[in-house]
């Protein structure tokens, strides 16, 4: 016997891809534009304006992660989703950790850096992880 | 906690898609409560006692039972 309802992407999902897709293609957007504005030489105010309007974008990932968190109605799913968030999070310290302490002892010159991307790295590897065997 | 859920699912002949599709949750959640890697919260296995309509304690047992 089959079930009644049809086999689909949950509508949380949808949403979230939809904000990610949205967000990644006006980063890009954003980066590229801003990168070469930039190059051909601009005022500090909208440095700072390109600065934070690419930050944002960023922000909206996480923003679109964590919609995802309290949206997803599947309970299973989002205990998945919690852990996946917390292993993100404690790569993205150890990465972090080990970096500042090579500045410290000055093996390194500059960092850390990119925290938020390096996070967004991390919530991919820890996918399947958390999912393995699952 | 054990359940009978495998069981009870395999007398109706549904596949774990099925059931999850019956519930509104993924089928890795299905495989997960089966398993008993995953314990479900009390709203969601009174939707599964419902499904079959039976009694919450008859599909989820203690796990000394």
């Amino acid at each position: 016997m089959t079930a009644p309802f049809p086999r689909q992407i949950p509508q949380y999902m949808r949403r979230y891809y939809r904000r990610l897709g949205g967000f990644m293609a006006a980063y890009a957007a954003v980066l590229i534009g801003g990168l070469y504005i930039a190059m051909a030489g601009i005022p500090l105010p909208v440095r700072v304006f390109l600065a934070f309007l690419n930050a944002a974008m960023i922000l909206g990932v996480f923003w679109a992660i964590f919609r995802l968190l309290a949206e997803c109605d599947d309970e299973y799913q989002r205990l998945l989703l919690v852990k996946q968030t917390l292993l993100a999070t404690a790569l993205t310290l150890a990465i972090t950790t080990c970096w500042q302490y090579l500045v410290v002892y000055e093996v390194l010159t500059e960092g850390p850096a990119w925290v938020g991307v390096i996070w967004l790295a991390a919530f991919g590897i820890a996918a399947p992880i958390v999912r393995w065997r699952s | 906690m054990n359940n009978r859920l495998r069981v009870l699912r395999a007398e109706r002949q549904w596949s774990q898609q099925d059931l999850a599709d019956r519930l509104g949750v993924s089928r890795q959640s299905v495989n997960a409560i089966e398993t008993g890697k995953y314990d479900p919260s009390l709203p969601l296995a009174f939707r599964i006692a419902d499904l079959f309509a039976m009694p919450i304690e008859d599909i989820f047992l203690r796990d000394s039972a």
